[in-house]
């Protein structure tokens, strides 16, 4: 093969592999659920995300100011999803493979963003608060 | 008294002159020596009546061990090295598209649900094997067992001990997992930086397989990844090294490992958690297993040069993926990407 054609190839395919990890395929997905996964039930504001092959939804919107809690939904997931860390709460926990997890997040203040990432770091969450 | 000038290969560092010297000197015939690294070559004087090639072939087997050959022809890779490189980086980089692929198609999601039995942790074992923890326990094995391969260690018996000492050291934790019910060693933070640890060693061995120190090794003499290497050189001799690093895994980040452990822990028994970590090590044994042989058998087969180069790129792509997903877990950097 012509060192040329090669060269052409490789850089297609490092293209590729760009497109991969920034491009977000479940992007509609995400919105739809984003506008759901938010309830605020007797001044208390429930977030829900759902943890099974990556975190859904991805960005979640939510209030500041109110007492919030964080439910973390679990169905049959054994990949790294269930290895649950949340660095600014000191959260680390293995969630169970099948139910709900409420995590209590006080009372979240503006500009200050909460992220989860799975125990390998490959899955990610993040809620903005505002 | 005749003078042979012999071509060397396999001298990775500086001090490859002083062992190279050292195991000529104490043959017999040799009455004069001169090794030159930059040349790689080996000027010896000798009285002996052999030929070149039968006293190539004698010292070569004297020098094997420590991974040094010696001939009469000087060995012509450098031609064919840039093409095969080329051609290497193209596989290499197939393979890793058709994994992230993989990965983000969701296939691998499914959903097991009820209580976990050996037969569960056995499909579970056999998801996890090609899952993104293929990245880092697959990476780790590929790397190990092409670079063992290309040192023509004994690496069937290597690889039996590899894959004996996880299956053991998976029923033995898990069992004890069991019989106590506790978190014993699944610190998320300890598993992170052991999973930071092995993406660097497959980043060095990935480079080293791709063969990008090989072209610097004057540059380097006495360099930090020279030491590495000649320790590396030295424990992957030993018995025992193979063990250790098949029980290490049970400890390297998995999403999947430690779904089990927390399984095993609350089984409540030695024999079930014994079973289910069992059971799931199984899983990924044939995955782990077509690895390890099949670096072997593509080591000694006639495409050897392009699958180490191959195998190199996959791996450097893998520990990279590691690396950033392991320092995002830490939360040392921001999540770069979402598989």
């Amino acid at each position: 093969m012509s060192k040329t054609v090669s060269i052409i190839i490789t850089l297609g395919l490092v293209a590729g592999i760009g497109i991969i990890f920034v491009g977000d395929f479940k992007k509609d997905n995400t919105n739809i659920e984003s506008a759901q996964s938010v309830e605020i039930k007797d001044g208390v504001q429930y977030i829900t995300i759902n943890a099974r092959g990556g975190y859904f939804p991805r960005i979640t919107e939510a209030k500041n100011g109110i007492p919030t809690k964080l439910i973390m939904k679990t169905n049959g997931t054994y990949d790294c999803s269930a290895s649950l860390v949340i660095r600014s709460i000191g959260y680390q926990q293995i969630l169970p493979q099948t139910g709900e997890t409420e995590i209590d997040l006080g009372t979240p203040k503006s500009g200050e963003p909460l992220r989860g990432v799975c125990s390998m770091g490959m899955y990610s969450f993040i809620i903005n608060f505002s | 008294m005749t003078t042979y000038t012999f071509h060397v290969t396999g001298t990775h560092c500086a001090s490859c002159k002083i062992l190279i010297e050292d195991i000529l000197n104490e043959q017999d015939f040799i009455k004069k020596l001169r090794v030159d690294l930059k040349e790689e070559t080996v000027e010896i004087e000798t009285d002996s009546n052999q030929s070149a090639e039968e006293i190539a072939n004698v010292l070569t087997n004297k020098l094997k061990p420590n991974g040094y050959a010696l001939s009469v022809e000087k060995i012509t890779q450098e031609k064919i090295n840039d093409s095969v490189t080329w051609e290497a980086i193209l596989l290499g980089l197939v393979f890793l598209i058709l994994f992230f692929i993989l990965q983000k198609s969701g296939i691998l999601n499914l959903g097991i649900g009820g209580k976990i039995t050996p037969v569960t942790s056995f499909i579970i074992g056999l998801i996890a094997s090609v899952s993104s923890c293929l990245a880092i326990v697959g990476g780790l094995v590929l790397s190990l067992s092409a670079k063992i391969s290309q040192d023509e260690v004994s690496d069937t018996k290597t690889f039996l001990l590899f894959h004996t000492g996880r299956l053991v050291s998976f029923a033995l934790l898990g069992g004890i997992l069991g019989l106590i019910g506790d978190a014993i060693g699944i610190s998320f933070t300890f598993s992170a930086i052991l999973g930071l640890v092995a993406s660097i060693v497959m980043l060095l061995l990935g480079l080293n397989l791709v063969g990008v120190f090989a072209k610097n090794k004057i540059a380097l003499p006495s360099g930090i990844f020279q030491k590495v290497f000649s320790v590396f050189r030295r424990i992957e001799h030993k018995t025992f090294t193979p063990l250790v690093i098949g029980f290490g895994t049970f400890f390297l980040p998995c999403g999947f490992t430690q779904s089990m452990q927390v399984a095993a822990i609350s089984s409540g028994s030695f024999v079930s958690g014994l079973l289910i970590m069992f059971t799931f090590a199984l899983g990924t044994l044939p995955m782990l297993a077509f690895l390890s042989f099949g670096s072997a058998s593509f080591a000694h087969g006639k495409h050897a040069l392009l699958f180490f180069k191959s195998a190199g790129v996959v791996v450097i792509g893998l520990s990279i993926f590691a690396l950033l997903a392991g320092l995002a877990g830490l939360g040392i950097i921001n999540p770069l990407f979402s598989v």
